[in-house]
């Protein structure tokens, strides 16, 4: 069985959101809803400031927080290792989101447009209505589910494929041989907040 | 919504989430001081503790039931006791409730009042006292069990919302107790009791902003209520209201109206130690390669900056 994780070099991102815009595009996520973020960061004192971009979603963690804290067991891992939320069992009590260290879920209570409010949906706004609801629901959690339909149409996951830099890698971590595992080894690669004990499988090559 | 805190400032879990920490907490407490008085021979105070208990606990789960996003699905929450603070709440608060109620029926309501049974009523008031100690101390497990958030994730934030929730239990009781007209001297002998409780709760209080302080991870947290955008309620409504305000009457050993205000004040003052406390709490900010990284801004407004569209 696949273990599917994901790699992303800090020293080819260069901060652009294009993994945000294609992880919305793939998943009609509403608005205020990142499943795929990119924070920004900043080290030194003028004149020597570097920024530094930093993309994240959702780590589907081998010990994950979420997991711990829901008490009706909606959120789980599936055995690729791929951390899901059954939206017909959960009950939106948003524990999981005090349990998840990297802010990596939301809630939106309803369904709600981009463009301002009164106007008549068009078409796409509609069926991307139905899709979000659909797939994952209003007033229950949602996240990052490394795209489960497409990779079921054996595509990766949108955010890698429209990454311009070619920062992010998914891949099976289980497998040694894959491209996933052999950067991860080969060029130091880390997780964010390990003294959190969730063991995330996204992990990042140092910028330097 | 909050970037002084740098971090992830939680802003799920807000006022519902906060009563029902205090409804739960109070109500507990209520029963606690009702059979405690039970004991002692104080039968109108015990019946109000007990009467009053377990539908403050009851009101506070249906505003946890409200802040839920499908109420349809509330029953299932107790699938996960091994390891969810949440579902083994659930239970303790349902077998505190349950008990509580049956105790209310048999010897609370009305005429129902019966002798013969001492033994019986003193046992149930009993359980339902261990499970409204349950209740109490989970209401801070449940926030301590967060472990992204270190603000909450402390022995002490138990310990805190434990001896507050008795002390905001007994100021019910007195306060329906002067509303009542029970006995004065043992509503004076309440209030002395909740001079010891708002002593020991200060001292905790501090204890566990002077610890959050220390700590780096929680510092900002303890600055954001000691001196920040919570710094208002905090003093006024935990400090003042809910602290020094009924330590000062309940000394003084008024009776009557000015007890009933004191037990209205520190009502308040609990109400809002909960919300401060939630509303504190903050993940810390992510770092990787020496930089430090802040969350984008998660307004509650979708579109702050997009206006209205031309008319078409
Ligand atoms: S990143 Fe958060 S939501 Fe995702 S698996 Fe880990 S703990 Fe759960
Ligand atoms: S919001 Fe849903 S997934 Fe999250 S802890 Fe509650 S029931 Fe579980
Ligand atoms: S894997 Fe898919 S769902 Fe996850 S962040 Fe990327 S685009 Fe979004």
């Amino acid at each position: 069985m696949a273990r599917y994780g994901m790699v992303i070099d800090l020293k080819r991102c260069y901060g652009c959101y294009a993994c945000s815009m294609a992880c919305k595009v793939a998943n009609h996520t509403p608005p205020n809803v990142f499943w795929s973020r990119v924070l920004k960061g900043e080290s030194g004192t003028f004149p020597n400031v570097v920024r530094q971009a930093l993309p994240v979603l959702c780590f589907h963690c081998e010990d994950p927080g979420c997991v711990k804290v829901c008490p009706t067991k909606a959120t789980y891992a599936n055995d690729d290792g791929v951390v899901v939320i059954d939206k017909e069992v959960c009950v939106g009590c948003k524990y999981c989101m005090m349990g998840c260290p990297y802010g990596a879920r939301y809630t939106v209570p309803e369904w709600k447009s981009y463009f301002p409010e009164g106007l008549p949906l068009s078409e796409l706004e509609q069926f991307q209505k139905e899709a979000w609801e659909e797939k994952s629901g209003c007033g229950v959690a949602t996240k990052c589910d490394f795209c489960t339909e497409r990779r079921e149409d054996g595509k990766e996951p949108s955010c890698v494929t429209a990454c311009p830099a070619d920062a992010r890698i998914f891949g099976d971590l289980d497998n040694p041989d894959s491209e996933a595992s052999q950067r991860i080894k080969r060029d130091r690669g880390f997780v964010l907040k390990p003294e959190q004990g969730t063991k995330p499988k996204v992990y990042y090559l140092p910028p330097r | 919504m909050n970037s002084k805190l740098h971090g992830l400032v939680q802003t799920e879990w807000r006022w519902l989430i906060a009563i029902y920490l205090f409804l739960a907490g109070a109500g507990g407490g209520a029963h606690i001081t009702g059979v405690v008085a039970d004991f002692m021979g104080w039968t109108q105070l015990a019946n109000i503790g007990i009467g009053l208990g377990w539908p403050c606990v009851l009101i506070g789960c249906l505003c946890l039931i409200g802040d839920l996003g499908t109420a349809r699905n509330a029953w299932r929450v107790a699938r996960k006791p091994d390891t969810s603070w949440i579902a083994r709440g659930t239970i303790i608060i349902s077998i505190f409730m349950i008990v509580a109620f049956i105790h209310t029926v048999l010897w609370v309501w009305p005429g129902t009042m019966a002798g013969p049974e001492v033994g019986a009523r003193h046992l149930v008031g009993v359980i339902g006292a261990f499970f409204a100690f349950g209740t109490m101390v989970y209401t801070g497990l449940l926030l301590g069990d967060a472990i992204p958030i270190p603000f909450w994730n402390t022995t002490l934030l138990p310990i805190l919302f434990f001896v507050s929730a008795l002390s905001t239990g007994v100021m019910a009781v007195v306060l329906v107790g002067v509303i009542a007209a029970a006995d004065q001297a043992h509503l004076l002998t309440l209030g002395r009791v909740d001079i010891v409780l708002i002593v020991i709760e200060a001292l905790v209080l501090a204890a566990y902003l002077h610890g959050s302080y220390r700590v780096p991870n929680t510092r900002m947290a303890a600055e954001h209520l000691l001196k920040g955008e919570l710094a208002a309620m905090f003093w006024m409504g935990v400090a003042v209201c809910g602290l020094a305000v009924p330590l000062v009457i309940d000394a003084v050993g008024l009776h009557g109206a000015g007890a009933a205000a004191a037990s209205i004040l520190g009502l308040i003052g609990g109400l809002c130690l909960r919300y401060v406390v939630l509303a504190g709490g903050a993940m810390y900010p992510m770092a990787a390669a020496g930089f430090e990284f802040r969350p984008i801004k998660r307004s509650k407004d979708p579109m702050p900056a997009i206006g209205k569209m031309p008319p078409s």
